[in-house]
């Protein structure tokens, strides 16, 4: 964060949003007052960046996730179970309460048969069969990431799988977190709200308004360079993007003000436009992601 | 009640709706109960100038009364096509016959909007995703499409 920024109060606060949840979730579970979740997370048609993302989570991290805040099901590549007795834990999850992460697109295609996550009883368990199977089930449906929330990389052009999105598949409300990959603060800010106090306030597309109300533009710190019309006519100039093809005007989601690693740094702040990866139609309808064919 | 009166009785309503929101957002320190308001006031703004346009409509100022609105240009659909944003050239789209200027709108950035590209006629475009909404009124017009 600069100097100028600490400065301001909004972005204090809304820096502290999700540890403050995090934080208070935790203190309730610790006096009894609300129950520990139990969380799955299945990493289904995708590139895993989103439990990564997850893991490089500094304040709240994903420590205090794992130990203190949630009874920690089911993933695949966390988890020390492996095999059968892996998918034992999933499907044994069926009938209690629990709060399900879904990373990833679900493969479609010849039954979801491109995408097999595991086997049980003998039986190749699919995508597809592990979202019906735990979808209508779970108290709530969190879609974490872009290939989860909209299809995303995985049901790009010319999508030979037939990926689509979890809410498409399943006959209820998915509380979409959309991000390539998804930030950890974004997902742990929320399942501490949904711990606290259930469903929190959600946009038209059910992202939660806490980090999805802003659009990248409004809050650039470039913006200034907007107004005045002040391009950049290539990368590595500290100017507005606009022209090169910056997303930013229409993504909805707080990355000027939280950053990434650690609060370090995003990628407009590193002279690379933005690429909409939390916008809707990302990546097809969000490229060109860089052109230097361009207006005057 | 004529049409003009009931226009304006919706639009002091939209104002002072829009003054209360604004004073909540004064006194307001949680920052997700500010994003809740800040949402209400967008809502808001886009009732306002809904609100507006069917007043203007209603007081009959149509598109040829308008001098923004009455471009004289006539362009064809191959002349549209150079004006593509690429290679120094502006970036132009046609909707309902009237051809708009892209160039420096935020939504547009490299001359493209969603996988659309400019120099085009997107009018089925524009109504399967912005219908019933004012996005047009905040472009400038530039010119028509010949018949």
């Amino acid at each position: 964060m600069s100097d100028i920024n600490n400065n301001c109060k909004n972005i204090k606060i809304r820096l502290e949003t999700a540890s403050v949840l995090v934080n208070n979730a935790i203190e309730a579970i610790n006096q009894n007052k609300i129950k520990k979740g139990n969380l799955i997370w299945l990493e289904l048609t995708g590139c895993s960046g989103n439990i990564i993302s997850l893991l490089d989570g500094s304040d709240p991290s994903f420590k205090k996730l794992a130990t203190k805040m949630v009874n920690f099901i089911y993933d695949n590549s966390l988890m020390a179970a492996e095999g059968e007795l892996a998918m034992d834990k999933l499907f044994g999850a069926i009938g209690s309460d629990f709060i399900l992460a879904v990373e990833g697109a679900i493969s479609t295609k010849d039954n979801g048969l491109y995408n097999v996550i595991g086997r049980w009883r003998g039986q190749p368990v699919t995508a597809l069969d592990a979202i019906k199977a735990l979808g209508e089930k779970a108290s709530y449906v969190i879609a974490v990431g872009t290939c989860a929330s909209s299809g995303g990389m995985s049901a790009a052009r010319p999508n030979p799988a037939a990926c689509v999105p979890v809410h498409s598949l399943l006959n209820r409300k998915v509380i979409r977190l959309p991000g390539c990959p998804c930030h950890p603060d974004w997902f742990l800010g929320t399942l501490g709200y949904i711990l606290q106090f259930g469903e929190p306030a959600l946009d038209g597309d059910n992202r939660p308004l806490m980090f999805y109300s802003t659009l990248i533009h409004n809050i650039c710190p470039r913006r200034p360079f907007f107004n005045q019309g002040i391009f950049a006519s290539q990368l590595g100039e500290e100017t507005c993007m606009f022209r090169l093809g910056c997303r930013g005007p229409v993504t909805r989601v707080d990355c000027p003000i939280r950053q990434w690693n650690n609060h370090v740094n995003w990628p407009i702040g590193n002279n690379t436009p933005c690429i909409g990866c939390a916008m809707f139609g990302f990546p097809d309808k969000m490229e060109p992601f860089v052109s230097y064919d361009i207006t005057r | 009640m004529n049409d003009h009166e009931i226009f304006i009785n919706l639009i002091k309503n939209n104002i002072s709706e829009m003054l209360e929101t604004i004073d909540s957002l004064y006194i307001s320190c949680n920052s997700c109960t500010k994003n809740m308001l800040l949402n209400r006031l967008r809502r808001s703004v886009t009732n306002l100038s809904m609100l507006v346009q069917g007043f203007e409509s209603s007081q009959h100022l149509s598109d040829a009364n308008d001098p923004q609105q009455n471009p004289t240009r006539v362009f064809t659909l191959a002349e549209l096509r150079k004006y593509n944003g690429r290679n120094g050239n502006p970036a132009y789209v046609a909707v309902n016959g009237t051809v708009y200027d892209v160039t420096n709108n935020a939504a547009w950035a490299a001359a493209t909007h969603f996988g659309l590209t400019s120099g085009r006629d997107l009018t089925g475009e524009f109504a399967s995703c912005h219908s019933g909404q004012s996005a047009l009124s905040r472009l400038k017009a530039v010119g028509t499409i010949a018949e």
